[in-house]
């Protein structure tokens, strides 16, 4: 270790690591200039320096928990250069491309992305880096947001809040009317028509009463069910739309459980709570105004415990909601479980576990039991508070009021109004507790909501270039890692012409799937370009870039309905001698009519009424119907007999002519027919040529097909 | 000479130069580069040791790696805490839950460290009744070896996290 002492050098990298020279959490800074590159530690000595033409090559080496910038001299030596933390290990990455740049010569040419770690306003950590912080993110602007789900049905809401404002003031009337029969025909003994007069009023007010609550009802119903439809459209819609990479990282059941639970919640509120907090916060108003007309002495007295009650309700607000969230989280994961076990009841079933599942299950629900026994006896405890609370109004109603009628002070009626309007103040008080719930689990669920919805789209609106597409594809430069500090891809360059078939080799690991990937734009390189007729194929609107690529999957995934609508998946528009033809380039129209239904057979779940050749045939016929320029083939003979592969060998001919293919099997002599082969190791290309020319030049490829040879000698032996 | 045949007493583990694990098999080879991993530090933590080389392919799998002899042993350690980044939780100074994000300030056997985790049901591993890992946004990794021996404020914190 030395200390620094030379003078002022041109860096043209500068990057702190988290990870200390003893494994300890320090900052420790890596400096890259033309010539070397050094470490730095915290007291400014310079620990390590290569310089840059010693190096032969540099790349992240993953540890456990992290990542190891790692320097291959040209003398063989590996020398560790600095570890640093997975939160900054695609920054390193990143560096190790341009150090491998300078050692080779050419230009620096990286991007090396600075993203907020934590946030401007508080300070914290931001869950995604660059991302909004939740804490600091308006809560209103989440309310309003949600309020603005009701927007498209303004006029009904505006109705409910008025029927419900028609029905307050309805039900502030019989108090006065009780008040009055007390004062004017008990205590007086007046004539005793008022009490038929004002019990014919009482009738009056009743039916009106009745009248209102069937039309806010009516109209309640309406609202709900739209917006609750609005709202799942609405996340669904969003999880269409998101990117690939986000379906890497989330189980299903976690996201149905949005669709489902979360929209439920958010709905409820929106629906129930909002025209009811209007609706109650005027009754409020309407009645506390009443009471203080009646006698505001009494009225003060009696709404003492109010402030106590908000208080209350404002401090457990946090608490409860916290924990509402937490049960929206236990949802998740039953969710989660419950598709798993379903989706794979036949190898639940087969592997005899049935007893293990339902133990799981057992745990997931007890997790969910305990969170919502939690949560909800938090609220109950708050809920009775709140009722001692407004029991205790009416006690005081009883103490000062009854003094006062004892002392002359008001009247018997009087009284009687105000104990009756006690119970109505308390009750929109108790329903503000229980608005508090309301609106703490509709936003929680609106934040989970949110959070789908937020999550980046595919650029589905980057670039709106249509174009005729001939197939011409070219891969320059390409890069690409699931875990940007790993690359799974490493410089693929080759150019596919249109109408070539190229048959992806490589074991498993090489990169075949994430070139197939690449190249339906499920994800997009990190470095490099991916050309089709010579447009970087970013350039292209997402959707008709996709709609001239086909894919026939090993495993093809059917959804359930009528074979036809299945092939058919691509062009619903399509005629049904269109589907036939499609279905007869495929081999697939003599079996599909050997059924009852045939045409209109249903496939079942994921097409489980049929074969696995039947149904890779029918996904065939739906690539042929389709008819894309571009087509994927993944291992799309693998997993059928001898005679159905002929068969689908057979439809795949007519599918793959006039089209530019990408074939990717394990089985090699599937790709026989292939005009060229691409031999990944890697994420790199290690050959292209012919079948034939592979085999002479007895490379890879030759190893690759000599090693399957044995083992299907091997296989044939054991059979 | 093959993995099955291989016993702890056949391997001479030693680092040359001093970042790089070398190991020399009795009576027979040596390999220049080579990389301990754990096979399952999750289920058999401390247990289950493969030595891979240079090319990744398996040299042996040491059911107990504390069957080495002692300089091998100690060379094996010192490479796999250098390859091993995660840090173990010593205590938790606070935890706050807001909206989804669990915020963490806990003190480690490597230093102070702050980290946030969403998503705790998926993200926090159970390896044992008391064994606990935490993963942060980013996929870094915590570890609570046993969290009965945290403090009991320590302990009230986790529990209120998770």
């Amino acid at each position: 270790m030395s200390i620094v002492t030379s003078a002022p050098v041109d860096v043209l990298i500068t990057l702190v690591s988290d990870i200390g020279l003893q494994g300890e959490f320090a900052p420790r800074t890596l400096e890259v200039t033309n010539e070397f590159l050094r470490t730095m530690e915290q007291d400014g000595t310079e620990s390590l320096r290569i310089e840059i033409a010693d190096i032969l090559n540099a790349r992240n080496e993953p540890l456990i928990g992290g990542g190891q910038m790692e320097i291959t001299c040209k003398d063989g030596v590996v020398v560790p250069v600095i570890a640093y933390s997975l939160t900054l290990a695609p920054a390193f990455s990143e560096c190790a491309r341009g150090i491998e740049q300078l050692a080779a010569g050419t230009p620096l040419s990286i991007k090396i992305s600075t993203k907020s770690l934590r946030c401007n306003k508080c300070g914290r950590l931001l869950p995604d880096k660059d991302g909004i912080c939740p804490v600091c993110v308006n809560r209103n602007r989440t309310f309003f947001r949600i309020a603005g789900y009701l927007r498209p049905y303004t006029k009904q809401a505006l109705t409910l809040v008025a029927l419900s404002l028609c029905t307050t003031a309805v039900n502030l009337v019989p108090p006065v009317l009780q008040g009055h029969l007390i004062d004017a025909v008990f205590t007086k003994h007046q004539h005793i028509g008022i009490l038929f007069q004002t019990i014919g009023v009482w009738a009056v007010v009743i039916v009106i009463t009745a009248l209102l609550q069937i039309a806010a009802g009516r109209t309640t119903a309406y609202l709900a069910g739209s917006i609750a439809a609005d709202l799942r459209a609405a996340v669904f819609q969003a999880i269409e739309l998101l990117q690939v990479s986000y379906f890497d990282k989330k189980q299903v059941g976690s996201i149905t459980s949005r669709v489902t639970q979360d929209t439920d919640r958010v709905w409820g509120f929106l629906v129930d709570g909002l025209p009811y907090l209007a609706s109650n916060s005027l009754l409020f108003l309407g009645i506390t105004g009443m009471l203080l007309v009646t006698n505001w002495r009494l009225a003060l007295a009696v709404m003492a415990p109010v402030p106590l009650m908000l208080v209350l309700s404002a401090i457990s607000w946090g608490s409860i909601s916290r924990l509402y969230f937490k049960v929206g989280q236990k949802w998740a994961r039953f969710h989660m479980h419950l598709n798993e076990a379903l989706t794979g009841i036949r190898v639940v079933k087969i592997f005899a576990r049935e007893d293990a599942e339902m133990q799981k299950f057992r745990s997931r629900n007890g997790d969910l039991r305990t969170a919502g026994i939690e949560a909800d006896t938090r609220w109950f405890t708050v809920f009775g508070a709140m009722t001692l609370l407004v029991a205790s109004g009416q006690l005081i109603n009883w103490i000062v009021g009854g003094e006062m009628v004892y002392g002359h002070q008001i009247t018997l009626g009087q009284f009687v109004r105000v104990n009756s309007y006690i119970a109505m103040v308390y009750g929109p008080l108790q329903w503000f507790g229980d608005l508090n719930q309301w609106f703490s689990r509709a936003m929680a669920g609106a934040e989970r909501i949110f959070e789908v919805i937020d999550a980046e789209t595919e650029p589905y609106a980057k670039n709106d270039l249509h174009p005729a597409i001939v197939g011409r594809v070219i891969f320059d430069g390409v890069r690409f890692g699931y875990d940007k500090s790993n690359p799974v891809i490493n410089g693929l360059s080759f150019v596919a012409e249109p109408g070539e078939m190229i048959g992806l080799v490589g074991k498993s690991g090489a990169g075949k799937s994430t070139t197939i990937n690449l190249l339906c734009r499920f994800y997009e390189p990190d470095a490099g370009t991916i050309t089709i007729d010579d447009v970087d194929y970013c350039e292209y609107e997402l959707q008709a870039l996709r709609r001239q690529v086909g894919v026939v999957l090993q495993d093809p995934f059917l959804f359930n309905g009528t074979i036809a609508e299945n092939i058919a998946y691509a062009r619903p528009e399509a005629g049904f001698m269109e589907i036939v033809a499609a279905a007869r380039q495929a081999n697939a129209h003599h079996f599909i009519l050997a059924k009852t239904d045939g045409y209109d057979t249903l496939v079942g779940e994921k097409g489980a009424q049929l074969s696995g050749g039947e149904r890779q045939r029918i996904s065939i016929a739906r690539a042929i119907l389709h008819n894309p320029r571009i087509l994927i083939l993944d291992e799309a003979t693998s997993a059928v007999d001898v005679e159905t592969e002929r068969q689908i060998q057979e439809a795949l001919a007519n599918l793959v002519k006039g089209r530019t293919t990408f074939a990717i099997a394990h089985r090699l002599s599937t790709l026989r027919n292939a005009d060229r082969l691409i031999v990944l190791e890697k994420g790199r290309i290690v050959e292209i040529g012919t079948h034939n020319e592979l085999l002479e030049k007895q490379g890879v490829f030759y190893n690759l097909v000599k090693t399957q040879s044995q083992v299907t000698q091997i296989m044939e032996v054991g059979d | 000479m093959t993995e099955e045949t291989l016993s702890p007493s056949d391997l001479c583990l030693f680092c040359f130069p001093d970042s790089q694990l070398r190991l020399t098999v009795k009576n027979d080879y040596s390999y220049t580069a080579v990389k301990p991993v754990w096979a399952a530090p999750m289920r058999y933590p401390g247990q289950y040791l493969a030595l891979l080389d240079g090319k990744g392919n398996e040299i042996c799998l040491l059911q107990d790696p504390n069957t080495l002899d002692g300089g091998s042993l100690a060379a094996v350690q010192r490479v796999l805490r250098k390859r091993t980044l995660t840090a173990v939780l010593t205590a938790i100074n606070t935890v706050t839950v807001e909206y989804g994000a669990t915020y963490w300030n806990v003190e480690t056997d490597r230093g102070c460290r702050d980290f946030v985790t969403v998503n705790l049901q998926e993200t926090a591993h159970w390896l044992s009744d008391h064994h606990l890992l935490l993963c942060d946004v980013d996929g870094n990794r915590f570890e609570i070896q046993d969290s009965a021996m945290l403090d009991s404020r320590s302990r009230a914190l986790l529990a209120k996290a998770l």
